[in-house]
């Protein structure tokens, strides 16, 4: 539901490297498209572009316009994968490709707009989807991954007292603080639900813990609308791949150990501690 | 009182004619002569050269892709380069080309190589 198969163009409009760029044009104009993956014999071979198609004389060969070097994708990537590879390439477009077939094009509007889907409007992060695919994604590449689960002490209360208006600029600057809190690339944010946040994180457990204790600290020092008091209570997790075969994609298993770092904090909140730590969590290896 | 305007009373129509000029002259094969130099923007690029030299001159020209602020490949006969190695006649033909060519264009050059020789023998 969240891989690039989902949401690609099927039986994308493709030429052949031998037709002209002319046709080229008159095919994107055709069916309002600004880009054609090039295939010829059924394989991949480049793809051309509306920008080629201005730069090129409509005489040549759609082989002297197109860019060979072709970024592709699986069906199988997921939304944020795919985001990724577009923007490190700066290109608009992926071709999806099955056994060196093409079977889909992704645009960057089509790709956007359904991450936007998965974006919180109130806080600009995330949402709960996003964890579980970037978790599953890490423990794919090998890598050991710890989860951290915030929850916000006595929010009911405070939208109660305060009202909702004040309860949203709390989490907006909440969403703020834990995001300067984190290290891009090694952490993955986001606003889980209501007033719980959550970090995948890279780190080792022990790293992961220090981290949490640095986002406790950074909301109990923060300035707060009113002079409201927001501290928030935090579970920890870690998990590292098993070599038992097990769920095709590993997603229960993030399910599971993003369920033992939300329990650890409600633990945490019972026990009135800021941080409690579930320790690690064996997972099936994916695939 | 006649109705007819002035300008009718010629009796005779303009005669049309065609006159038709025919050049014949035989067909150079290959088309291009012993240098061929491929604008980047031109109309047509190394892979429409490619194949036409393959049909119709196969295996007598070398086709060289080009990291060049013009041209995007060279077509080099490949006689030409038993006389003068690759490296030391395509700048030579490149620098000459930049003079007279756009990135819009293919320039076609014929080159003649003298090469002089003189050996000394013992009597």
């Amino acid at each position: 539901m969240f891989s690039a198969g989902d949401i690609m163009h099927k039986n994308p409009v493709t030429i052949d490297p031998f037709e002209s760029v002319g046709r080229a044009a008159a095919l994107m104009n055709q069916f309002k498209i600004g880009g054609l993956p090039v295939v010829e014999g059924g394989r991949l071979v480049g793809i051309i572009t509306s920008r080629d198609v201005r730069y090129s004389h409509p005489n040549r060969l759609v082989a002297d316009a197109m860019s060979r070097n072709v970024v592709t994708v699986s069906p199988e990537c997921s939304f944020w994968e795919a985001k990724e590879t577009m923007e490190s390439h700066g290109i608009e477009r992926l071709v999806v490709v099955r056994d060196g077939r093409t079977v889909g094009i992704i645009t960057k509007s089509r790709l956007y707009a359904e991450i936007g889907k998965h974006v919180d409007a109130l806080t600009g992060l995330n949402r709960a989807e996003f964890l579980q695919h970037k978790a599953a994604e890490l423990l794919q590449s090998g890598q050991e991954v710890t989860v951290i689960f915030l929850d916000l002490d006595n929010f009911g209360a405070i939208d109660k007292e305060f009202g909702h208006v004040i309860g949203d600029e709390i989490l907006q600057q909440v969403g703020k603080i834990l995001k300067s809190v984190i290290a891009e690339g090694l952490d993955y944010l986001c606003r889980y639900a209501g007033d719980e946040f959550a970090v995948v994180t890279v780190r080792p457990l022990e790293e992961a813990k220090q981290l949490t204790w640095r986002m406790i600290k950074a909301l109990a020092d923060a300035s707060w609308p009113q002079g409201i008091k927001v501290t928030a209570s935090a579970g920890v997790a870690g998990g590292r791949r098993s070599r038992v075969r097990g769920e095709p994609n590993g997603t229960h298993n993030v399910r599971d150990l993003i369920n033992l770092a939300s329990l650890a904090s409600t633990k945490a909140k019972r026990e009135k501690r800021p941080v409690v730590v579930a320790g690690w969590v064996e997972l099936e290896e994916a695939g | 009182m006649s109705s007819r305007a002035p300008f009718t009373s010629h009796s005779s129509e303009p005669v049309r004619r065609a006159e038709v000029t025919i050049r014949l002259s035989e067909f150079e094969i290959p088309p291009m002569q012993d240098v061929l130099l491929v604008g980047k923007r031109a109309p047509i690029g190394p892979e429409a050269v490619r194949r036409m030299v393959d049909a119709l001159t196969p295996e007598q020209y070398d086709i060289i892709y080009l990291d060049h602020e013009i041209f995007e490949a060279a077509v080099l006969k490949r006689s030409l380069l038993k006389f003068l190695p690759q490296e030391k006649f395509l700048p030579v033909i490149l620098e000459e080309g930049m003079r007279v060519a756009t990135e819009n264009t293919v320039v076609k050059a014929q080159v003649n190589i003298v090469v002089q020789v003189n050996r000394a023998v013992d009597l």
